[in-house]
């Protein structure tokens, strides 16, 4: 009794490493997994696929952002060099979320017009200093920005 | 009486130690106190320095695991095979911490404890792999075949180590890309610092706890044989005469 | 076997004495007043800290040049704030800010010199706490079992038959 368990056992163990590396190998290996689309990628959408959940990332555009005190939301535009979209959320936005930063926006492209989010995520670039670097304008060899988008 | 390499351990592994209670103080203290905040992030880039080196020794404890699994199936010395057990179960630990602090620097950040980043779910899997390792090598009744069942796993699962380390690179993601890479170093001196130094540190607190680890099982096979010539003598001197 | 111990509390206090010493260091640097203590507070020129968060559609001036004026809201206390100071870089509307200054008592307006970081240090004590704690007792756990293992091996009992072998006990 306990080895047909154990054998069991086993066979699930064996089961579920299997199943977790070909998901890795047949998911990530080809081009399937897209963690997030691009602007130029929404406004190629169909009408089909207006009403489809999607993330989409890209950078805040400098000067587009504007917030209103009742209901509290925000509108911003969102860009990946190529294209830009509308976005439209209601709620307090992250606290790291910044024009001229990256943001990863969860929602649809509704009615072809305008991004409805319901979730802003603020996505960090990967150099890290002191604020007085900063302001002395120091600048660290980060990757660029948009090439994070379409590597 | 006990294997060279063990009783080398059990005379070398305090300076392991050491050196690692070292680093870990000064990182702490320096992490903690002297260095100063992001200026993007402020306070929370001190999250940085448990998880990064967590995440960067569980995958060096990984290819230690990978690279000690091929040479156990080619020498099958059994001392290598408790090697290759030790560092599985401290990578296992290291793996969940770091995602659980990951997850923490993560919810004030990004705004999210969990998202299906590239990143994160290949990270994931490394934990599914080394519990899967670590359940074979339970489940299986036969020590010698369940070890060469758990390296085949562990050198298979070595599939992961390049997609992890790459996969800020190759897909879109919302974890940032490496701050090490061919561009450079994007991390300034005052937080490269305690980040270097926890890092050494976590390189040799794992190097101690698989010494400590690996002798553990090595004892315990010791003993168990032991036990196991002792009841087969006893027997034989009654039954005998 | 005592020198373990020594070394162990050794450890441990260092690491409670490290918390401590963070722990008050924060609550020195971090803590903050709220906007209704501020207004209803007598008027002082010490500086005090304020969080709370910028109102929508208030934020104006030149930010870069760190100037500006905003409203901050804080439940239901709104407070205008005059700023004056080092640039803002992560200012904008919508946003939870640590303000460093004074309350106008003629105006009723914050005049503030300087912003703070936001106390969220929350997040980063419970990474650093999960962290340290969870792999000291791992470690010790592990030390001691192999301090008990190595006993064992040498203890001559082993070589003693503790169970009859035929089961005559059992």
């Amino acid at each position: 009794m306990a080895t047909t368990n154990k054998k069991v056992a086993i066979i699930v163990s064996i089961l579920l490493i299997a199943g977790s590396l070909g998901y890795l190998a047949l998911g990530n290996f080809g081009e399937n997994i897209v963690y997030f689309v691009t602007p130029s990628e929404v406004k190629a959408f169909t009408p089909e696929t207006y009403t489809k959940k999607v993330r989409v990332g890209g950078m805040v555009v400098k000067g587009s952002l504007k917030t209103q005190p009742e209901p509290v939301g925000l509108t911003f535009e969102l860009t990946d060099g190529a294209a830009t979209i509308p976005v439209a959320f209601q709620g307090i936005p992250p606290d790291l979320f910044k024009e001229g930063q990256g943001a990863v926006v969860e929602g649809q492209w509704n009615d072809g017009q305008t991004f409805r989010s319901t979730m802003i995520m603020a996505k960090h670039s990967e150099d890290y200093m002191p604020m007085e670097l900063k302001r002395a304008g120091v600048e660290l060899p980060k990757k660029d920005f948009m090439k994070t988008l379409d590597p | 009486m006990l294997n060279r390499f063990i009783r080398w351990i059990q005379r070398y592994k305090g300076w392991f130690g050491g050196a690692a209670a070292v680093c870990i103080f000064l990182g702490l203290y320096i992490g903690l106190f002297a260095s100063p905040p992001d200026y993007y992030q402020g306070e929370l880039v001190r999250i940085m320095y448990v998880h990064v080196p967590l995440a960067h020794t569980s995958t060096l404890a990984y290819s230690v695991l990978f690279f000690g699994s091929i040479w156990y199936l080619w020498k099958r010395d059994p001392l290598v095979d408790n090697a290759c057990q030790a560092s599985a179960g401290i990578c296992a630990l290291f793996t969940a911490l770091a995602l659980i602090t990951g997850s923490i620097w993560a919810k004030p950040t990004w705004n999210t404890w969990w998202t299906w980043d590239p990143r994160l779910v290949s990270f994931s899997v490394l934990l599914l792999i080394l519990g899967g390792y670590l359940m074979l090598r339970k489940l299986v009744d036969d020590p010698e075949r369940g070890g060469r069942y758990a390296a085949i796993l562990a050198i298979v699962g070595g599939i992961d180590l390049p997609i992890i380390k790459f996969s800020v690179e190759w897909w879109r993601t919302l974890h940032q890309p490496m701050s090490f890479s061919t561009r450079g170093v994007a991390i300034s001196d005052d937080i490269l610092i305690p980040l270097t130094l926890m890092s050494i540190g976590a390189w040799l607190l794992f190097a101690y706890m698989v010494m400590v680890r690996t002798q553990i099982l090595y004892l315990t096979d010791l003993l168990h044989a032991k036990k196991g010539r002792l009841f087969s003598q006893t027997h034989f001197s009654q039954t005998s005469p | 076997m005592t020198g373990f111990y020594v070394r162990w509390a050794i450890m441990v206090g260092g690491l409670i004495l490290l918390a401590l010493m963070t722990f008050q260091q924060y609550q020195r640097d971090l803590s903050t007043i709220s906007l209704a203590t501020v207004l209803n507070s007598p008027a002082t020129s010490k500086p005090v800290r304020i969080q709370g968060m910028v109102k929508s559609g208030t934020l104006s001036g030149a930010v870069d040049q760190g100037q500006a004026t905003f409203e901050l809201i804080d439940g239901p206390t709104t407070l205008p704030v005059e700023y004056a100071g080092p640039p803002l870089e992560n200012i904008r509307e919508l946003k939870t800010m640590v303000l460093i200054g004074h309350l106008d008592p003629a105006t009723k307006t914050f005049k503030a010199k300087d912003t703070a970081l936001i106390n969220n240090f929350g997040f980063v004590a419970a990474a650093y706490l999960l962290t340290v704690i969870s792999i000291c007792w791992v470690l010790f756990a592990m030390s001691q079992r192999v301090m008990v293992l190595f006993k064992e091996i040498k203890d001559e009992k082993l070589y003693e038959p503790e169970i009859d072998p035929l089961g005559h006990n059992k």
